[in-house]
């Protein structure tokens, strides 16, 4: 229960960007890096198996549920992971190394949030899946998920820059940076695990063969697609 | 070999001690006004070329990662050469530009020895490769997970060039620190020495404030910088292949014909007919 109950002060906390009077200005007070990677670790998870539910929880499909729980925040920690060395040395070159540990920080905590506010967005996927939706549909509800989330979470992040902003109005060019790399990776590290919803119609994957070479030439053509099936 | 001044200058302590001299250069420590005119550039070029080596190895890793994935092309041996040549790249467009510099930096009136114009050169390349090798992950993970060539081709183009350019952004306001502290030392010689604050830049790539310089010089290192980026791109080509198209067997250098820009052009036509 000590847990269950530290998991959410930890969401609270990430999501009020709760500020502590710190010297001489208030500054936010964040919880350790650890536990802000336990937080993504955990409602990440949760999310993902959400997400896996979509065929069914019966037999084999299980297997869906634990790939996509493992993938939604493995997605997040390895897209970090890979955006962090040029970010890093960009700061640097920039002169902003000073400021890196509150970035570092700052960063982290909008992947929690990301993370808390996919978990609470998970009840609405349940009910999409459960009111009966193509697979098609489901993708892209999953993704507007996501993008929803995303934005909260960039909300966040533009809150926690504020102070870095008043100091140094480099960090502006540095958070659209972060974005613009954090995206840009995250795209197309999301098709590379697809699947994380699971077509019903095959097989339970962890990964799929590639049939299109891209991520970004893959999604103008499914939401060509879709709009060609409505349009019907 | 520790030399007096604290902090600036690190001891020989291992291969720690030559990354902690690109983190000061990266810092903009070792190109701040003061030290600057203390002594100059203060890097060891063994020690930075050792590790600019190395950066640039694991990019040319990372680019041949793309090679090492795909069933048929140049494969495992691609990935070797690729190592390879990242340096060679580097090091052969240094000596290409290096003349060029000595020689319009000393028609501006510099006093910059040719020592140290390639210490100069040697910190700008530090900083362009510590750029390069800190996208390398992000070009490693696209090139295992696409099989579009022009895609990856044009993505490695795209993180040289932001590479280059923030190297290249380097050299120039270190030239123009470099430049002013002349001007600077030659008119006190002159009339006495100076004892107005001085305004230290706060970063490597930060321009100098109020500071004047004359705008013909200016000029000419802008002209250098582009002419240097050029070098860097044709030689870039001259050095094919270094992703290794799938369809081709594998070999060291391809034969002469085009060049880079229009090669760029092409690919970018094929990515997006």
């Amino acid at each position: 229960m000590n847990s269950a109950v530290g998991l959410l002060r930890l969401a609270d906390s990430v999501l009020r960007g709760e500020m502590s009077w710190r010297g001489s200005r208030f500054e936010l007070r964040r919880p350790a890096l650890g536990s802000l990677a336990l937080g993504i670790l955990v409602f990440g998870m949760f999310y993902g198996g959400v997400m896996g539910m979509y065929g069914g929880v019966a037999g084999p499909r299980f297997l869906q549920v634990v790939y996509s729980a493992i993938k939604v925040p493995f997605l997040l920690i390895v897209t970090f992971l890979l955006s962090l060395p040029s970010f890093f040395v960009l700061n640097t070159l920039l002169g902003l190394r000073s400021d890196f540990s509150r970035v570092l920080q700052s960063l982290l905590a909008t992947q929690t949030g990301l993370t808390v506010i996919l978990a609470a967005l998970a009840p609405f996927t349940a009910f999409w899946y459960i009111s009966g939706s193509g697979y098609q549909l489901a993708i892209l509800f999953n993704g507007g998920m996501f993008a929803v989330a995303s934005f909260g979470a960039q909300w966040m992040l533009r809150r926690d820059y504020i102070p870095l902003v008043r100091d140094n109005p480099k960090h502006r060019w540095m958070l659209r940076t972060w974005l613009l790399i954090y995206v840009f990776v995250g795209i197309q590290m999301g098709w590379v695990l697809r699947p994380f919803i699971g077509d019903p119609n095959s097989p339970v994957q962890f990964f799929r063969e590639g049939s299109w070479s891209n991520a970004y030439e893959f999604i103008l053509r499914m939401m060509w697609d879709v709009m060609m099936a409505w349009r019907r | 070999m520790a030399t007096g001044d604290e902090g600036l200058k690190i001891a020989a302590t291992g291969v720690g001690g030559w990354f902690r001299e690109l983190d000061q250069l990266l810092r903009g420590e070792l190109t701040r006004l003061s030290s600057l005119r203390r002594d100059g550039i203060a890097i060891s070029l063994r020690r930075l070329s050792y590790v600019i080596v190395v950066l640039a190895m694991s990019y040319g890793f990372c680019m041949g990662t793309f090679a090492l994935f795909r069933v048929q092309g140049p494969g495992v041996w691609q990935l070797v050469a690729s190592i390879a040549k990242v340096p060679l790249l580097f090091f052969l467009t240094l000596l290409v530009t290096l003349p060029s510099l000595y020689v319009f930096n000393a028609l501006v009136g510099s006093r910059l020895s040719p020592m140290a114009v390639v210490r100069l050169l040697v910190a700008s390349l530090g900083v362009m490769v510590a750029v390069l090798a800190s996208l390398g992950p992000i070009v490693a993970f696209f090139s295992v997970s696409t099989t579009s060539y022009p895609f990856i081709l044009l993505f490695n183009v795209l993180v040289c060039g932001v590479s280059g350019v923030l190297g290249l952004m380097f050299l120039l306001q270190t030239l123009q620190r470099l430049s002013v502290l002349d001007s600077e030392t030659a008119r006190e010689s002159a009339t006495g020495p100076d004892h107005l604050a001085r305004e230290e830049p706060s970063s490597a790539l930060d321009p100098l404030e109020g500071r004047v310089l004359g705008k013909h010089v200016k000029v000419v290192f802008q002209i250098w910088v582009i002419v240097f980026g050029l070098v860097g791109a044709q030689m870039g080509w001259v050095l094919r292949p270094f992703i290794g198209h799938p369809g081709l067997p594998f070999v060291f250098f391809r034969g002469r014909e085009s060049n880079f820009f229009q090669a760029v052009l092409q690919h970018i036509h094929t990515l997006f007919s």
